[in-house]
Order: C-alpha cells, then structure tokens, then sequence
C-alpha cells in the first residue's frame, strides 16, 4: 500500500507540476486550417510527381495529406529543409526513411523516429515508446509503416500480421499450427492483443496484464468465481500459448500430462500415463475415462474456475 | 439487443449498398479525369462482386473462414471515400464505407466519418462464426445453444440394473443419437467518437457491444449407478459430453479524456466491461444409472445441473501521461484502478428427481445464493529515461500489479459426484465433502534498469538488470489455512543484447538473458486442487502438501534457472535480395524434487527474398520449432511419505517438433501489364509426443496397464496453395480468377476414446472424427474501381 501511495502522490505532484507549467500556454480553436507550410511542398513535388517510380502523391489520401488540418505536416517536416539536395539532387536529403538502401543510404532509426514523434510522441498509445521493447531494439517507425500509400498494410487488420511476422517468424509459423487465433483469416490483428509502441503490460500487451489482455474478449473466464483455480487467476499462458498450438485449445500440452504438470497426490494425477490414453485401439484391454479423450477435463471440465456451491472439485 | 443489431446490419448494409450505387452512377464522370495525380491523390472506391465454390463440406477448414459448407458462397465486397477533405484546403471532412466477406459469416463492414482535427465517428460491425466440428452425435433432445438436455422417453432405462458398459449400448440407445454442428458465433458491433477540443485537449469514446451464441462440448461428471430412491449400488461417475451454451453478451466501454502539452501528456480515462450470460447452470439427464426402485415407466433418469459461467462486471479508471524533464530526460507513468464484481445467481442444487424427491447437492443449511464476489485490480507504473550521455542511453522502470480478491470465503459441504447418495435429498452423503472457497490474490512488483550503450557507428551494446518479486495470499479463508503453494517468489534477471552492422548492407543481432527465480514453497499448504478438505479428518485431502507428494512442486511456483539466447543476421544482398536467418533458444531447469524438471524451446528461421521486378517478386521461408518438456512424478505409497526415494517414480517427456515452410510468388506486368498472377504455398507438420518411463513396475506395458512407452504422436500436416490471377479487363474493371487446395492430415489419438465400442465403461459416446480433409475453392469475382 505504502508503494502505491507513493505512486499516487508522485503522480499528483507530477501532474499539478506539469499543468503549472503548461497552463500559460495557448489554447487553441478547433483546427481546419491549412498550414502555410504546406505551401513548401511545390518545392518537392515539382520533381517527386506522380512519374515516380514510387507513388508519393498518394500521400494526399492520408491523413498526412488532410490539408485542411492545421496539424498536416509539409515534405520538409518530416525530410528536414535538404537544402543541399534541394540545389544538388545527388546529395540525400536530411532524414530518408526506409530500411533498405535504394538511390540513397535511409537514416539511422533514431533519427527517423524523432521525425515522426515530433508529432506522435505525446500521445496516449505511444506513452510508453521510450525505453520499450521495439526502441531498444532500434525499430523504426518506417519498419512497420508506410506513409506515401493509401493502404498502410500495418494498419489493416487484414494485411497487418504479414507485416509483424517480418520480424517476429516464430509467430508466423506458429498462427499455421492446428489450433489458432483467426490471425490468417484477418479476424484477429496482432494489435487486438499487443501494442507495438510500447505498453506497461508484459510482451507489449494492450493491458496491465496477461490476463486481463485475454479477458478483453473472453470476459467469461473473468468471474471472479466461488472455486478459483490459482494459475488461471494469474497468468492463461500457464497452459495456453496465445499464436498456436499443434494441441486443442491452444494448449501447451495435453491432459492428463498438462494437469500432471500440477498435480501429482489427488484421485489418478500421480498415475502414469502413456499408450493407455489412446484407450483400446491403441491396445489397452479398456479404456478409461482418466486417461482417454478429455481425460481430467472428462469430469473436472470447470478448469477455469467453477460458480457452483458444489463445485469445488470443479465439475460442477 | 439482438434485434438491434440485425437492425444495424441491414441498414449499414443498405446505406453502404446505395452509396455504391450512388458512387458508380457516378463513376463515368470521375473516369473522365484520366489524370494520373488526380489518380494518386484522391481514393480509388471499389466494389467487388462473385461466386465461390467449395468442394467439401468442413468444419476445420471453414472453422473461421466461414466456408464451411460444400457448395456455392456469394462474395462481396465494398470501399467507398469521399469528401472534401480529398479536394478541398478549407474543409477537412472526409468520409469512408466498407465490407468485406459479406457472402459469408466472417462479414464485416465498417463506416467512418471524420473533420480530421476536430472530430471523428465510426462504426463497425463484424462477424464471426466459429465452426468447431460437424461430426459430433449425442443422444441428448436440446437445441445448440439450449441449457436443458434430456434423453428421448424410448432411450431406454436401466430397467434396475446398472448400465455396466456404454460400449454395448443397443440398437434402440444407438436409434437415438444425431449429429450436431459445434460452432459459436461472435457479432461484434462497435460504436466510437472522438473530439478534439483544441491542440491540447482532446476526448473519445468507443463502445462495443458482443454478442455470442452457439454451444461448445463440455465434460459433465455424474454419479453413475445410483438409485433415484433407495440404496447405492455405487458406481464410477458417469460422463456425458455436451453443449455448453455460449449465450453471452458483453458490453466494453472506452472513455478517456487526454490533454498535451508542451512538456507532458495526461490522459485519464474509463474502462467497463460488462458481461451477461443468459444462463446460471446447465442440466442433463443422465442414462448411465441404476433405475429407481419407486420410479417405474419410462424417463427414469437422474437429473444434474453444473454452472456456466456467471455474468460479471469490471469498472476500471486509468491514467497515464508522460513529462518530459528536458528533451534528454523523459519520465513516463500510468495508475490504474479496477472494480470486478460478480453476483450472479448459483446453480441451483436442489435437483428435481423423476421419483419426485428432489435431491439436493448440498449438506446443511445457510448458504448464501450467489457469491457477492470482489476483486480489486491496482495497476502503477513509471519509466524514467535519460540520454544526456553522449551514445549511452539510460533507463529505469517500476511496475506493480495487483489482484485483491476479498470476495467472503465460506464453507459448502456439498455430495461429490461420485456419492451413492447424491441424488437423494434425505440420505446421508456417503462422500461428503467440505470446502472452503479460497480467494486468491497476488502481487507483483517488478523493477528495471538498464543502458544501451553504441560503442560505435556500427555496435549498440544493452545491458539490462530486472528484479521480479511476487506474494500470494488468500483474504480471510475459514480456519486460517495456507492456501498457497508459493506464498512469495523473487526473481533476478540480466541480459544483454549486441548489435552489430558488419557491413553497410548486413545486420547481426545477439541476445542472451539469465533468470534465477527464487520460490518460497510451504508444503503446509491445504488447497492446490480445488480448495477442499474431506470432512473425515486426516483424509486423503486434508494432508500437506494440498494433497500431492511430499517433493512435489507444481512449475509456476518452483525455483527456476532460465537462459535465453537469440541470434539473427540480416543480408540485403543487393537492392533486390535480402537473405536472413534467424535463431532462439530457450532452456528452463526447475529446482523440484518432483515435477517438471527442465525443458527447451529452440527454433530457427531461413528467409529469402527476391525482387526481380517493381511488380514482381518470389520469396521463400523455411521455420523449424523444437520443445521438450520433462517431467518426474510419484506414485505413493502415501502423499504423506516425506522420503520420496522409496515412492515408485515414473518420467514423462513431451517433446514438439515443427516445420514450416512457405513460398510466396508474384508476377505483375503481364500481358502488357493486364495480367497479375500471385502464387502463395505453404507447407506446415507439426508433431507433439509423449513418452513415459516407468521403472519401478514391470508390467508396466502390459495390455491392461499400458502406463509406459510411446505414445502415438499427435501430427497435424497442413498443405494450402493459393493461385489469384487479377486480369484487368479495363481501365477500372478487374476479374479475379482464384484456386485454392487445402489438405489437412491429421492424425490425433483423442478421438479413439469417443468412438463407438471403444468408450470408457460410462462414457457416453460422441463419435466425434479427426478434422481430416481435402477442400479445392475456386473464386471468380469483378472488382469495379471508381
């Protein structure tokens, strides 16, 4: 409690700190204003036409190119002023964005970013960029996105995995796996469950924790309810992995071998298993309901959590 | 709510159907623009129409696509924009509308309309049906979706004997089953705004309203051979499989109010969630029972309830913002606050009996009728990072999570689902149980430092040191009992990463982290497998260690080594082929005497690319995943024996393999660049076995035991090819001819135990089959761009 309390008022303080300082300044009307910045944009585009090899213009459909919003960046707020290559077109302009080399060399991450978050980095999705897995691994912003197109593939739930799995290809192989999300089916985004630009919660989750991420669309399995079962009111990867799983329900082993994991004392968890699961066609004389299709969850089908007065066993 | 939706759907679908029309009424006019900036610059809207035909009916392959079904599909599609945000500088307005998929039940359509900078509405709707298996058959009179499931008057009672054998079920009991589809359906609407009330002041709202309907199987355990009135004749529990309904609605609410400015951000905000389940329980008849000796005629069967899961609610606030000390030193922050309650109705226990004796699951009086649940969540974090230094990067980070749940704990005896007497209200339980629910709470509070440090223009350096510590409890459990395993743990992690450019066009990258993870384990605990101590004192599940061998530790909560190493190197070979490949590893070593002792994870990743032409390119990728995980357990003789070397000891190892591989071509620019043709191959086998070891028992592999030795690896082989030839037919117009074969072998041993004459004893079969098949789709549609 004692922590918390420091948070709260570490929090306070910070925030009449920070509204102290930033009350002198101007707020603002509604904005639909053009910016006289984007006047600058002939100076570019009188070369970088619609000929380009790489469509440019198409810009204009973005919300980058809404030039009624006074907040509508010019080609120079984002590729500095290049006046050198404005006079020399050999010469690369200040910031190229890109992972690739092409006609010119793309700057370092860092200095692409610091491009975009001149504008993006106060924002309630990118509060925690700074320090997080994707800017200590010198991603850039231009790694996942692509800004001169009408369709930036990473912002379309259809197309946005194929744009993770560049990097994260264990993750690609894995939303193949019999049991899956509807990742391939384009039904489930990567971004349902994590946030690129950084999150307090672990593995860049959207939330806190694991289990609330989960809860966000399995809110059933939330209770909280009468006979809880302790490492699902924890963490669901304890048995589930979240991207695929050659075992149904995306889990990381079977029963009874999962519960065994656990469980090794009450009624048949300390009872060796093997061929004796595949029941008779796989030679045992009989079959048991211990051992065979279900097998624990035959009977204690309540593994994650039961709300019955009698269900403490979790049958019920 | 249902209704409403449909309402929302049809008149999304119309308005979006008629602004289509609208728009290619106008199409003529815009084609005459023939100029190519106005082209890049202004939205191309399309619609697309076709058929689809899928050779076989399957519920695996249609198991999110929708194409479940042998036989024709409809397909459409729709992206309409405009406004005069496209055209216009004075007016930011711009507007869109689409769908997809709306031939099938995976649709979709969306619709949004914004003055980018000042406000924005949009609206979703989206479907999705997931179809789980068309093979299952039960005996059981219920509609999918239903909670009450009866057997048919003619399935024949047990006529006073126990149905010794479900294997031998009789022509008439066979008469009765049917097949029935397994699936859910998900239909999502969604409903979100945002306004921004100048540069530093902006607020949203979004809103989601789920709806889900259909079943999924669920295991019910009931006594098998007892009496509707009169004594036991005691039997193992009877196991019926059936529809669990998915009768659920969930309503999440999004509201955050966010303010920027010069030097710092603050946003604080509201999230809801709010969970409905139409239903409290489930009920079944059971017709793997002793008939009763006062209950003559036909529907002499015992009746059982279970609980579905109870309707609850989270209200939560949150606040996170950042303040940035300078443009080096930047410190962010988020507190959040959640209220989760449930209070839904119990099941009931109070189970009417066709003898008309109702028989009660519980023993004793004053039970409360729902549990007034309570859980609280806190949520504090904090980041501080620094770059003051030249090329050295500086941070450090604070988290704190916490789930308190101070929900009552009370005592419930209640009859096991294996007492002869549970279905007799006035008899004495033979198995009578105690249990004290036992509310389980938790913290964890993690702190990081960590610098990255770039030695030079081409070497980054990170080191980084985090500490984990976490403590369980329980909130007032009735008689004070340990209820944890592991009341507290502390973990110590370090890693470090390196990167490397080698040259202008090559990537390297190694990581590697250690963990040592320090449990505190009580072997005093009482409640590790469903919080309940047998009312005979001494029993079987009132001894240490929540019932399992002295030496036992359950993983989660067991000391652990971890190290981690990664690596990758990435090759831009020329402007045109790249080349990567890319490694992990993974080796966790548990400090138990029994239980999981260690395992790995290990994978690696082959990737090429080439890019021959602007529209054209072929890239291939080969990935291959290995794990194992073993495990040591006991037999006994006593789960109060502390010398664990004189308990017969058995080994089980689970060991994954995985391969994939997949080839992707696109060739553009054909037929004087009318033809596109794009080539999408993957090739997937995955394979999980389990092997046990059991040396302390000789007989070990004999027909009635079978309790070591190999078991038959669970292999799924996935083979898709997706062929799409897009021809340009004109200007705007565009046919698409598609072809897809899909091949699913599987070869899964769950099944066996379901079949007909191959049950457990009192397992009534569901014939349910493996999910095997051979599906070829063939698409042929018109997309109109306008």
């Amino acid at each position: 409690m004692n922590i918390l309390l420091k948070i709260i008022l570490l929090f306070g303080l910070l925030t009449m700190s920070v509204y102290a300082e930033n009350t002198a300044a101007p707020v603002k009307a509604p904005t639909a204003k053009p910016s006289d910045s984007l006047n600058k944009d002939s100076a570019c585009t009188k070369c970088h036409d619609e000929n380009e090899s790489k469509p440019i213009l198409a810009i204009a459909q973005t919300a980058h190119g809404n030039k009624a919003d006074s907040r509508t960046p010019s080609c120079q707020s984002c590729h500095g002023e290049s006046e050198k290559h404005m006079s020399n077109k050999t010469v690369a302009p200040d910031v190229i964005f890109g992972l690739k080399k092409g006609a010119f060399s793309p700057n370092e991450a860092k200095d692409q970013n610091t491009a975009c978050l001149t504008c993006h980095d106060k924002d309630q999705k990118r509060t925690h960029w700074q320090g997080g897995a994707h800017q200590v691994a010198d991603v850039a912003c231009t790694s996942c996105h692509v800004t001169h197109t009408a369709h930036d593939k990473v912002r379309d739930k259809q197309t946005q995995p194929e744009v993770c799995f560049t990097c994260h290809k264990d993750q690609r192989a894995q939303v193949k796996k019999f049991s899956h999300h509807p990742i391939g089916e384009g039904k489930v985004a990567c971004a349902d469950c994590h946030n690129p630009h950084g999150s307090a919660g672990p593995k860049m989750l959207v939330k806190n924790t694991v289990t609330e991420t989960c809860y966000t669309c399995h809110a059933e399995k939330r209770g909280p309810l009468l006979w809880e079962h302790q490492p699902v009111t924890e963490d669901c990867t304890n048995c589930h992995t979240p991207h695929g799983s050659n075992i149904t329900p995306l889990l990381k082993s079977r029963a009874p071998f999962l519960c065994q994991e656990c469980h090794d004392g009450p009624h048949a968890s300390r009872s060796p298993v093997a061929e004796s699961a595949e029941g008779i066609q796989g030679g045992a004389t009989s079959a048991s309901a211990n051992t065979t299709g279900r097998a624990c969850m035959n009977c204690h089908s309540m593994v994650h959590g039961s709300n019955d007065p009698a269900g403490a066993l979790l049958h019920r | 709510m249902k209704t409403q939706d449909k309402e929302m759907k049809v008149s999304v679908l119309a308005l979006a159907v008629r602004c289509a029309l609208m728009a290619a009424v106008t199409f003529p006019l815009v084609a005459q623009a023939d100029d190519d900036a106005y082209a890049l610059t202004h939205p191309t809207n399309m619609v697309d129409f076709g058929a689809l035909y899928s050779s076989q009916s399957s519920a695996k392959f249609g198991e999110y696509n929708g194409l479940n079904e042998e036989g024709f599909y409809g397909l459409g599609g729709f992206d309409v924009r405009g406004g005069k945000g496209y055209d216009s500088a004075n007016s930011a307005l711009r507007w869109k509308l689409n769908g997809t998929n709306l031939g099938t039940t995976s649709r979709n359509l969306g619709a949004s309309i914004s003055e980018q900078g000042k406000w924005k509405i949009n609206l979703g709707y989206d479907e999705l049906q997931h179809n789980i298996t068309d093979t299952y058959q039960t005996p059981f009179q219920e509609d999918r979706g239903g909670n009450n499931f009866t057997l048919p008057a003619n399935f024949g009672k047990p006529a006073g004997t126990v149905l010794t054998n479900t294997n031998n079920l009789g022509a008439s009991r066979l008469n009765a089953f049917h097949t029935e589809k397994e699936y859910t359906t998900r239909r999502n609407s969604s409903l979100g705004t945002s306004y921004t009330f100048g540069e530093q002041l902006s607020a949203q709202i979004d809103y989601n309203h789920l709806e889900q309907s259909g079943a999924k199987l669920i295991g019910t355990g009931a006594q098998g051979g007892i009496n509707l009135a009169g004594t036991s004749t005691g039997k193992a529990e009877a196991v019926n499989i059936l529809f669990n309904p998915t009768s659920y609605s969930t309503d999440n609410i999004t509201a955050a109010l966010n303010w920027k400015g010069e030097k710092a951000h603050l946003s604080g905000g509201y999230y809801g969630s709010i969970f409905h389940d139409d239903y409290n329980s489930l009920s079944w008849q059971n017709g793997v029972a002793s008939a009763a000796s006062t209950c003559t005629g036909s529907g002499c069967f015992t009746n059982n309830t279970m609980s579905t899961a109870p309707s609850n609610s989270l209200h939560q606030a949150n606040l996170s913002g950042g303040y940035d000390f300078s443009s080096a030193t930047k410190l962010v922050g988020g507190f959040s606050y959640g209220y989760n309650t449930q209070n839904s109705s119990f099941a009931p226990t109070l189970i009417p009996q066709a003898s008309g004796i109702a028989s009660s699951m519980m023993w004793g009086s004053g039970y409360p009728s729902s549990l007034n649940g309570v859980v609280e969540t806190t949520h504090g974090d904090l980041k501080l990072t620094n770059q003051s230094i030249k090329d050295l990067t500086l941070s450090a980070g604070f988290k704190f999570n916490e789930r308190d749940n101070s929900t009552d704990s009370s005592i419930y005896r209640y009859k096991a689902i294996n007492d002869a007497n549970a279905a007799i209200q006035t008899a004495v339980p033979v198995t009578n149980y105690t249990g004290i629910n036992t509310p389980y709470s938790n913290r964890k509070t993690q702190y990081e430092v960590a610098a990255a440090y770039r030695l030079t223009n081409a070497q980054n350096l990170r080191l980084a040191y985090e500490r984990e510590d976490i403590k369980r409890w329980c909130n007032g459990v009735i008689g004070g009992a340990q209820c944890i395993s592991s009341p507290t743990s502390e973990e110590d992690k370090v890693g470090l990463t390196y990167r490397l450019k080698v040259f202008n066009d090559v990537n390297f990258n190694a990581g590697y982290s250690y963990a040592k993870r320090n449990a505190h384990f009580d072997h005093n605990f009482l409640a590790n497998d469903g919080n309940r101590s047998i009312t005979s004192v001494g029993g079987s599940h009132s001894v240490l260690n929540g019932a399992d061998l002295i030496g036992f530790v359950a993983y989660p909560y067991a000391n652990r080594n971890q190290n981690l190493g990664k690596a990758g190197i990435n090759w831009q070979l020329t402007q045109k082929i790249d080349f990567g490949v890319n490694g992990n590893y993974k080796y966790d070593d548990y400090d138990a005497m029994l239980g999981v002792q260690n395992g790995h994870s290990a994978g690696v990743s082959v990737d090429a690319a080439y890019n021959y032409e602007e529209n054209s390119s072929v890239s291939a990728y080969w990935s291959w995943q290995n794990g194992k995980r073993n495990l040591r357990n006991g037999t006994g003789p006593s789960n109060t024996t502390a010398n664990v070397s004189n308990i017969g000891i058995w080994t089980n190892q689970l060991e994954d393999n995985s391969n994939t591989v997949g080839l992707l071509t696109r060739n553009g620019g054909l037929l004087g660049g009318k033809l596109e043709v794009i080539g999408d191959f993957s090739y997937a086998l995955d394979s999980s076995a389990y092997s046990t070891q059991v040396p302390y028992l000789s007989t070990c592999s004999a027909a009635t035991t079978l309790s070591c030795g190999n078991v038959s690896p669970i292999k799924n082989e996935l083979i898709s090819l997706k062929l799409t030839g897009n021809y340009k037919v004109h200007k705007n117009g565009k046919v698409a001819l598609a072809y897809i074969y899909q091949k699913l072998n599987s070869n899964d041993y769950f099944y066996n135990g379901q079949q007909y004459g191959y049950t457990p004893s009192t397992l009534v079969p569901t014939n349910l089959q493996p999910q095997d098949y051979t599906v070829n789709v063939v698409a042929l549609s018109y997309s109109l761009a306008f």
